[in-house]
């Protein structure tokens, strides 16, 4: 190989970098098309994640089990504490339950909420490789009828949506990611506000936009609004853990605590049709 | 290390950094192994190679996540300079001193990486950035390198090609 002075070398390595820069920028708002490279790629790699993440969740199980049978006990008490408080509770709920679809039947109200839902389940087979975003891959796609903007749930809550598709995989963009924005509201004050996340992904997120007088309290509930096409109306969010003002002086920022637990997010929903 | 194999072992890393090591998540973080390889990469055989590998590793990983194409290139690249710089003025036998060199290259390509975002729209307040990514992600790859940096020395020293002979633009 002919050797290149440095000068030449540091000339077209800045050319190189000058391009990529310009190159991201301009294609910064048009990152929902993969092209057909990274598509293939994405699907010829999928098994292999799959079984790699598969045998990692086993290892892991088997270091923690120690520890966690050591937990169960404590757990356990718990549990049937609560137990006896739900039950109760539910008795409540069937009775509101049964007076909710009389109600409705008389006034003919449709609704929108989780019940009536129709979805596609899938697994997580990789996340996002660095601490900035807030990604996942999932092993269905375009063949399992996974479209772009699709809602992605738990049975917990609200996960994300569906940012591109390959044949057999899909991208979802997590609510905890600096990129995400979904209208939200409080349910017990019904503000309303963004829920947008936080770099670092540390299953938080933050609802901005409240209005200072509607100000939700500690422990309160958020679900999705419906305002905007792509989340439907009632799909919870998270609880309120800290309410603060934001700079301008007219809104108020609250810290919430997402009902998924992002850092083992391993079986999702994605809500292919909505039934009406 | 041949810089084909090199590579390969960034892809193996990649697949492991994107699955299992979701379950090495410590209060939401995890080491980024690949800029970890970049580094020592970086290290052990100077400014030239660790920018070209690192620049390689960076292109890698961009196809593979998709996103933003070239933000992990340069990224990386930067990583593998900083590290190489390091390579006749530190001394190699110690996994401490690794270690704190990874520390500030991590520091330095996540501070470029955090202007590349501002640069694609996506803003993070800098006191957020610092806090809840930079420094737990630079202080979370510096112990990993003084758990495996013995291991990568010895498979390094072993090679005769480490000298910078193979690439010679």
């Amino acid at each position: 190989m002919s050797r290149l002075s440095p000068r030449k070398t540091f000339f077209l390595l800045s050319i190189v970098v000058v391009i990529i820069i310009v190159g991201m920028h301009l294609s910064a708002g048009n990152t929902d098309k993969l092209t057909p490279f990274e598509s293939t790629t994405r699907d010829v790699l999928s098994p292999v994640q799959r079984v790699v993440i598969v045998m990692g969740g086993k290892i892991s199980d088997f270091v923690a089990f120690p520890v966690r049978l050591y937990k169960v006990s404590e757990h356990n008490r718990q549990l049937e504490q609560q137990v006896v408080e739900l039950k109760e509770k539910l008795s409540r709920y069937n009775e509101i339950r049964a007076e909710n679809i009389r109600l409705k039947e008389q006034l003919a109200f449709k609704t929108s909420l989780v019940g009536q839902l129709k979805t596609e389940s899938a697994e997580v087979i990789g996340r996002e490789a660095d601490n900035w975003f807030s990604i996942a891959i999932i092993n269905k796609g375009f063949a399992s009828g996974i479209r772009q903007d699709m809602v992605v749930i738990t049975p917990a809550g609200l996960v994300g949506r569906v940012t591109n598709v390959t044949d057999h995989t899909a991208e979802v963009l997590l609510i905890t990611d600096p990129r995400s924005g979904v209208g939200c509201l409080v349910q017990e004050n019904r503000a309303p506000g963004i829920v947008e996340g936080v770099a670092g992904g540390r299953g938080t997120v933050n609802m901005v936009n409240i209005l200072s007088d509607l100000a939700p309290k500690k422990g309160n509930r958020v679900v999705t609004s419906g305002y905007g096409s792509v989340f439907p109306k009632g799909i919870p969010v998270g609880t309120v853990q800290v309410t603060r003002k934001e700079e301008s002086g007219m809104f108020k920022t609250a810290v919430l605590e997402t009902f998924v637990d992002f850092n083992r997010l391993e079986d999702v929903l994605v809500i292919t049709s909505i039934k009406l | 290390m041949q810089p084909l194999f090199f590579l390969l072992l960034v892809l193996v890393t990649l697949i492991l950094q994107t699955t299992a090591l979701n379950y090495m998540v410590i209060y939401g973080f995890k080491p980024d192994l690949v800029l970890i390889l970049v580094i020592l990469n970086g290290f052990l055989r100077g400014t030239r190679e660790g920018a070209f590998l690192g620049f390689s590793a960076g292109i890698l990983q961009d196809l593979v996540s998709g996103g933003y194409f070239g933000l992990n290139a340069i990224t990386e690249m930067v990583a593998g300079y900083l590290a190489g710089l390091g390579k006749d003025r530190l001394y190699r036998d110690n996994r401490v001193i690794a270690a704190g060199l990874t520390w500030v290259c991590t520091m330095g390509a996540q501070l470029i990486f955090y202007i590349l975002l501002l640069s694609v729209d996506v803003p993070v307040p800098v006191v957020k950035a610092l806090a809840y990514v930079i420094l737990p992600t630079a202080f979370y790859n510096a112990l990993v390198v003084l758990v495996i940096y013995a291991y990568l020395y010895r498979f390094y020293r072993g090679d005769p090609s480490s000298n910078g002979e193979y690439f010679n633009p």
